[in-house]
């Protein structure tokens, strides 16, 4: 186990009634997420965030958990829920005013951390107020919870280490009592048992998403788990899924929450005892499937036991088995993985297909503290790369691989609009890195505009796939000599000849310029031996750091389209 | 008793339950402890035990517990 995943988690609790049984639960967890955590006696929740000298600092923890009741932490709502008032809506504004000084205290507290994670406010389930009321402008109860909980994400929004939660969603999820008036009344101790349980299985997944350590992977079979029935026996057209039969219905929902899981960057795969071409020709023809093979990045259809497939797939797509979740059918199978392979995620999935698709949807492996381009596109980027794969195992040598990808190189002026991400690359690139300048937007732009400097941006795609902006390249003119600046190319594109085009390019423009001579001197980095080793072979025997105009040229396997 | 034992070594992995006296006296189980193992008990045998029961004195040894169990219906 390496020190990063054995290192514990130190959480601090702090909230207006007992927690310390939530403390246990987080302590419990059995897998890479260790956690020690300490219970603020309660009723302490002010002392806590505002004073940084308080005791229980003194347990340094990296995450604070603030649980507070809303009508204990906002004494104006304890009031209006218990009609203790002069004036309803008096009372209505005043807590909208604690609601606003309780969020910046959490604010203050939260340069201490290393993440605050808050429940948001929710009433007692067992709470009835006038229901007429309820809702009411400047009065009501639930509309002013309601209120104080956009209060709070307001408050929040530029605060990135603080991650409210949805502890509505806890209660209304919970098919047992949330509350339990007895615990109260013993030990102060407000929530049920099993909404502590709830409350740290959801607190874990965040904190598992936060630190990289959630789910990845779908390893899916076909037959009863995909569809109804068995596709080998029954045959294509009986198998059980879309309308009109309600089963189908059930199969159909399925599909379709998995699908919602592959477009915000969950991998799918397949693992199935049936005849790989028969399955997915299925898979592709089949009228109501929802998933196709588009939708899957690797497979494993085949006769062989599960467990091995399972590696198979890990090798494949290059990560961990503690990334991985299997749904089957079968128990037996689901056993053998759970004991040769404990570190995959199996779950028991419900026997009744009409739970299949609301048990997905609940599952918390999949948790994630963000949502962006790359997890839209990540499907997508791996079947790209394994379209690549396959090409080059399928042509004989590098040379007809290349020509088969069918690279194109778009090159452009550097732009407003393209440099933020011109910038970034030039930021970030340590490997193949010319210069190793780095320069915020603002101070690269204003050395663009320079009249004697020149700044090209490179986007660079193939036949499988667009890589994006992934090149760049400057130079300066002073008289009869250019010096190529910065050149700079991403990883993602080493290995196609790219590099070349680049220079290719970047040396005809630099004469078109009016140079003579086209100088490019790399910076000595620890990490640019790719662009110190490139440079090394293009320069002149015997004329210093000058290119040599006879070592340049565009590959032929590369298309270089210039963009006006 | 070995569901019981079962769920007490949930709550505290390590003390021999078997043998103790007064698991609170003793220092093996606190009171934070009770109310996990009267939630425990409810949910694993289905009953329900109200305020004025929920005290150590009911659950203070694996007698007193079974004692309790029995009152409510369930024979281990």
């Amino acid at each position: 186990m390496s020190e990063k995943q054995a290192e514990i988690r130190r959480v601090l609790l702090t909230g207006d009634t007992t927690l310390e049984p939530l403390g246990r639960l987080l302590e419990r967890g059995q897998d890479k997420l260790r956690i020690q955590a300490k219970a603020a006696p309660y009723g302490q929740v002010y002392q806590i965030l505002l004073d940084p000298e308080h005791p229980h600092w003194a347990f340094q923890p990296e995450f604070l958990v603030v649980w507070t009741a809303p009508q204990l932490t906002l004494p104006s709502l304890g009031k209006l829920l218990r009609f203790e008032f002069q004036s309803a809506t008096e009372a209505y504004s005043a807590a909208l005013q604690e609601a606003g000084e309780f969020a910046d205290a959490v604010v203050r507290a939260a340069k201490r951390v290393g993440c605050v994670i808050m429940p948001s406010w929710v009433l007692p389930s067992h709470e009835r107020w006038i229901q007429t009321l309820s809702w009411r402008q400047g009065m009501g109860v639930a509309n002013l919870v309601a209120k104080a909980n956009l209060i709070l994400a307001e408050k929040f929004a530029a605060q990135p280490n603080i991650i409210l939660l949805d502890a509505g969603y806890w209660q209304s999820s919970l098919n047992r009592p949330a509350h339990d008036p007895r615990m109260y009344a013993v030990a102060k101790i407000l929530y049920s048992q099993p909404l502590f349980e709830k409350a740290a299985s959801e607190i874990r997944s965040v904190l598992q998403g936060s630190l990289g350590q959630s789910r990845k992977v779908i390893v899916c079979d076909l037959d009863n788990t995909l569809w109804g029935g068995v596709v080998g026996d029954d045959g294509a057209s009986n198998i059980k899924v879309g309308a009109p039969d309600p089963v189908g219905e059930c199969f159909h929902a399925f599909q379709t929450a998995l699908k919602g899981l592959r477009s915000r960057g969950i991998l799918l795969t397949i693992c199935s005892k049936n005849d790989e071409k028969f399955a997915l020709s299925v898979i592709e023809e089949h009228p109501a499937m929802v998933l196709r093979k588009s939708d899957f990045v690797a497979w494993r259809i085949n006769w062989k036991d599960k467990a091995g497939n399972l590696l198979a797939l890990a090798e494949e797509l290059n990560l961990g088995l503690d990334s991985f979740v299997f749904f089957d059918d079968s128990p037996q199978e689901r056993d053998q993985v759970r004991q040769i392979l404990p570190q995959v995620y199996t779950p028991d999935l419900p026997v009744s297909p009409s739970e299949l698709a609301p048990f997905v949807s609940s599952l918390n492996c999949f948790e994630t503290p963000s949502l962006g381009g790359e997890d839209f596109a990540r499907t997508n980027s791996y079947q790209a790369e394994k379209g690549r794969k396959e090409a080059l195992e399928t042509s004989g040598d590098v040379e007809s691989w290349l020509r088969s990808l069918q690279t194109e190189v778009r090159v452009a002026l550097l732009t407003r609009s393209s440099l933020p991400r011109a910038a970034q690359l030039l930021n970030k690139t340590n490997q193949f890195n010319l210069s190793l300048r780095r320069l915020d937007e603002k101070s690269f732009w204003d050395w663009a505009e320079d009249p004697n400097h020149s700044a090209y941006t490179f986007h660079v795609s193939d036949r499988f796939g667009d890589f994006g902006l992934t090149g760049l390249a400057t130079f300066s003119v002073s008289g009869e000599e250019a010096r190529i600046v910065d050149f700079v190319m991403s990883c993602r594109v080493m290995g196609k000849r790219v590099e070349e085009a680049l220079l290719g390019y970047t040396f005809a423009r630099a004469q078109a310029a009016g140079a003579g001579r086209v100088m490019a001197a790399p910076v000595d980095g620890p990490r640019n031996g790719p662009a110190k080793d490139f440079f090394a072979g293009k320069l002149s025997n015997g004329d210093g750091s000058a290119v040599d105009p006879a070592k340049v040229s565009i590959p032929p396997q590369i298309t270089l389209r210039e963009e006006s | 008793m070995n569901e019981v034992i079962a769920i007490l070594n949930e709550i505290r992995p390590g003390p021999k339950f078997a043998e103790a006296e007064n698991f609170f006296d003793q220092g093996v189980l606190d009171s934070l402890d009770l109310t996990t193992l009267v939630a425990a008990l409810e949910s694993r045998y289905g009953i329900f035990m109200d305020v004025d029961e929920i005290v150590a004195e009911n659950f203070r040894n694996l007698a007193a517990i079974k004692a309790m169990l029995a009152r409510k219906g369930v024979t281990l």
